[in-house]
């Protein structure tokens, strides 16, 4: 991460941007323990209490680190709910970066919180039906499968 | 310029707040 993906002048002005940067080694503590760590690089995203909303463990290239991020920011107001918020996030991943890992992943919780901020099904049914066609193989496909039946 | 870390998440919490940020936190191996 230190060599290639967190110098890349993408992921620099997007941190600076949004998201408060904090680094730590693997074996300090009491943060190491605190936060379970077993392995190098975990990056999680914490809210702005200090409270843990989303992690990853294992090398992310910059194209798949900032979906990755906003990702988590998203979780972040999804579980604060936030849904707007949570949304925002969510699109800027399925604009900028669609074909990413996290994709699946924000269509599903773009479905979930357009529901919770709605309380219209047709934002679970868009889902399902999103990740059946751009994203079929995906685990959020089957997760979002019963929506189909709205 | 690269990013600007903090060590610490005590320092980093007032400035969350602060700026409505949240927290990217970083563990890495300094090999």
């Amino acid at each position: 991460m230190g060599a290639v993906s967190y110098p890349d002048k993408k992921v620099v002005d997007f941190v600076a941007k949004n998201m408060i940067p904090v680094q730590v080694r693997f074996d300090e503590q009491p943060i190491a323990s605190d936060f379970n760590l077993r392995w190098t690089p975990t990056i999680i995203t914490l809210d702005m209490e200090g409270k843990e909303h989303h992690r990853t463990v294992g090398f992310l290239p910059p194209e798949e680190l900032i979906p990755s991020l906003l990702l988590g920011i998203g979780k972040a107001h999804f579980d604060n709910n936030e849904f707007k918020e949570a949304i925002e996030s969510f699109d800027k991943i399925l604009s900028g970066f669609p074909g990413s890992h996290s994709s699946p992943e924000a269509v599903y919780l773009r479905g979930v919180s357009i529901y919770k901020e709605t309380h219209d099904t047709r934002g679970l049914k868009e889902a399902c039906e999103t990740l059946q066609s751009k994203y079929p193989g995906s685990e959020w496909a089957k997760r979002a499968s019963p929506y189909n039946l709205l | 310029m690269g990013i600007e870390w903090k060590n610490s998440l005590k320092d980093a919490i007032p400035d969350a707040k602060a700026q409505k940020k949240p927290i990217l936190l970083d563990f890495f191996n300094p090999g």
